[in-house]
């Protein structure tokens, strides 16, 4: 394509901010989506949290209060739903042809693809605090002053964890062709990442899983998160920093190429 | 006025995925100032034209500058200098227009203190200032491309491609979208390209008319010279009500026969009818089979169920003939039918049999007033023969109209009158096209 000296162009920060933006504005507008990500939140952290109570989690031979280990397993369970999907509205776009007037407008491929990613990435923070701050109105995670740091280090956690993601939405919807695959994604990828993540049980007492969690690579996401917001972690915080910065670039990288080589037409 | 603003040179474009040349060599210039307009039927090869002129995609062979700059060269500058209103909507339904053009104000640099003035002025051009504020997907078809085109004018660009512009919309609104293209061209000296398959449509707009098929270029003028060049005149005849349909393609076949006569057309029926005419087409070699042998073919056949049914098993065109054919023929065929063998018979066919022996059929059918169209040297000297030939025919003639050609007849002059559908042969041909130039390489 013509993009093929995509690196050597500029960034047009205003255009990467402009599409960025309008993710935002998608997102907000969208009352019925804004509200069932806030009921399913809260639906996940009462069902899960008190359904199930008889299990004591056990992370790195520490016992854990079951509630604040499902609301920190689901504040970063929600980055790979909103992550994935998000990712997926370039399909979105080709299917409605905005993608074209994207495309035909003078900014390098490189341009569009950040401002999507930078877009898709801030919507997933803002679930991500959605959830931290229905877990902690409802008492979760505890009342304790260390708390206001902990959220604020989550959050350059979750971008990092969503990095990765958002790259792999963007690199399977710049190759679907059309919305039959989405059912193929759910079952195939996000569903596997999200059950072996565990976010629902503590790795620790995973027993036979163990081996196919440590694949996962949302399993490192998900136990940074704990180490965040819990303080304990299954993992060393360096291994869990380590695999989500290797996951976030490749991905990234692939998103892009894929991004660079889409014909639209 | 003179420059070109647009060069095309040997444009070629394979689409590798289904072997498909879809842009097989043109070369083309537009002037500055001018409506260009690409005609022709679907498939022709426009939009892949105007996607490789707006660097949507690259070409396989030859150059394309457009402002100058090379679109394979500086893609850029290119993007920078045209604007573009695609075939399909391409507006993002879930932002207000006014938030479209914005996003697109952005996208192409304008500095800040320009942007809302110009988002301003160029909504007011279309006529929708009252309704910036809408989301756009509640506007109307014509909203939204009026809106498109307000977009592509946004940075002021010196080009202007519209592929399609007015396709699906109603009389009006495509009326008041030709006086906005004309207001831009006239007003703002804009540079258009517009590509359509309304013969009226380019007729109205443009100064000149590029004929496209099959990604060839097979005429280029301006509207006045390409209607010259089918010199002579068009003789449309109406038929009166034909019983023995095979008659048409026979008579068409005769009438190619006269030597003045340059072109015959078919129109005027139903697709279902056409599709079966062309079928019956005789071939060129062999027009003196006589009518006789096959009307006693063809007895003999409707008098043997077990030879009707192997005919409609295997051959489309008998069960399209049976189902055209008139209800006493039908009547006639249905009642060879026995019960038995009626279960093998294809469902199309079984369905209209049951409804017949069952009393229950209507007659639906029309009458059969087929029209044809034949252009010719001098229409005054070549109606007498015509007419000669299709009394002794023994058909009646129901309407005679000579008139001089319209942009219209000179599409069907360069295209032919066929209906244009991918068939299989026609991708047989190109991909024939395709090896016959690897090996020539």
């Amino acid at each position: 394509m013509s993009d093929l000296n995509v690196l050597d162009m500029k960034l047009n920060y205003g255009a990467v901010w402009v599409l960025a933006r309008r993710e935002l504005l998608e997102f907000w507008r969208n009352k019925t989506r804004l509200i069932s990500s806030l009921v399913q939140g809260i639906l996940f952290l009462v069902v899960f949290s008190n359904g199930f109570g008889f299990i004591a989690p056990i992370i790195g031979g520490v016992q854990v209060d079951q509630r604040a280990f499902t609301a920190s397993g689901i504040s970063a369970i929600i980055i790979l739903f909103t992550g994935i999907f998000g990712g997926m509205g370039v399909m979105r776009d080709k299917m409605f042809g905005f993608m074209k007037e994207l495309i035909v407008a003078p900014v390098s491929r490189r341009t569009l693809m950040i401002g999507k990613t930078l877009g898709v990435g801030l919507q997933t923070l803002i679930q991500v605090c959605i959830i931290v701050f229905l877990s902690l109105a409802l008492g979760y995670l505890g009342f304790d002053l260390s708390l206001i740091w902990r959220i604020l280090l989550i959050l350059p956690v979750a971008l990092l964890a969503s990095i990765g993601i958002v790259g792999m939405g963007l690199t399977i919807s710049t190759r679907m062709r059309d919305f039959q695959s989405f059912g193929l994604i759910q079952t195939f990828i996000v569903m596997p990442m999200f059950m072996l993540s565990g976010a629902f049980f503590s790795f620790d007492t995973a027993g036979i899983l163990q081996p196919v969690m440590l694949i996962n690579p949302f399993t490192y996401s998900v136990d940074l998160f704990r180490a965040v917001l819990l303080g304990v972690s299954s993992f060393h915080v360096w291994l869990d920093l380590l695999v989500m910065s290797i996951f976030g670039i490749v991905l990234i990288l692939l998103g892009a190429r894929s991004f660079s080589k889409m014909e639209v037409s | 006025m003179t420059e070109n603003i647009v060069e095309v040179r040997n444009l070629t474009k394979i689409y590798e995925q289904g072997n498909v040349l879809a842009v097989d060599n043109i070369s083309f210039d537009i002037k500055k100032g001018e409506i260009f307009a690409l005609l022709g039927p679907n498939g022709a090869g426009k939009t892949t034209t105007i996607s490789i002129l707006s660097t949507l995609l690259n070409p396989t062979k030859g150059e394309a500058m457009v402002n100058l700059y090379n679109v394979k060269v500086s893609p850029d500058q290119v993007r920078k200098s045209i604007g573009i209103v695609f075939q399909e909507p391409s507006l993002d339904n879930e932002m207000k227009g006014r938030e479209n053009l914005e996003l697109h104000a952005i996208l192409y640099r304008m500095p800040k203190g320009q942007r809302k003035e110009r988002i301003n002025e160029v909504l007011k051009l279309v006529d929708l200032e009252d309704k910036a504020e809408t989301y756009v997907k509640n506007y109307s078809g014509g909203m939204k491309r009026r809106l498109e085109i307000a977009r592509g004018l946004l940075h002021r660009p010196r080009m202007l491609f519209l592929d399609e512009p007015t396709l699906g919309l109603d009389p009006q609104t495509r009326r008041k979208i030709w006086d906005k293209i004309k207001e831009l061209n006239n007003d703002l000296e804009v540079t258009i390209l517009i590509t359509t398959h309304y013969m009226d449509e380019a007729d109205e707009l443009a100064d000149r008319i590029c004929i496209m098929d099959h990604g060839k270029i097979i005429a280029l003028d301006t509207s006045e010279n390409l209607k010259k060049q089918i010199s002579g005149d068009i003789i449309d005849i109406q038929f009166e009500k034909v019983e023995d349909r095979m008659k048409i393609p026979r008579i068409i076949s005769l009438l190619k026969e006269i030597p003045s006569i340059k072109n015959i057309s078919l129109e005027g029926t139903t697709k279902n009818q056409r599709e079966l005419l062309m079928n019956l087409n005789l071939p060129k070699g062999m027009p003196n089979i006589s009518p006789e042998m096959i009307k006693t073919q063809i007895n003999q056949m409707i008098s043997d169920p077990n030879r009707l049914l192997i005919a409609f098993k295997r051959f489309p065109m008998a069960s399209q003939m049976f189902l055209n054919a008139p209800i006493d023929m039908k009547k006639r065929i249905s009642n060879l039918f026995t019960d038995d063998l009626l279960k093998e018979l294809p469902d199309e066919i079984k369905q209209e049999i049951v409804k017949i022996k069952s009393g229950n059929y209507i007659e639906e059918e029309k009458d059969f007033e087929p029209t044809i169209s034949i252009s010719c040297e001098s229409g005054g000297s070549c109606l007498p023969e015509i007419i000669q030939a299709i009394n002794n025919d023994g058909l009646k003639i129901k309407d005679v109209n000579m008139h001089a050609p319209k942009l219209e007849d000179v599409f069907l002059h360069f295209v032919g009158g066929d209906i244009r559908e991918e068939s299989s042969d026609r991708v047989k041909s190109i991909k024939k096209r395709i090896q016959m130039r690897q090996l020539t390489r």
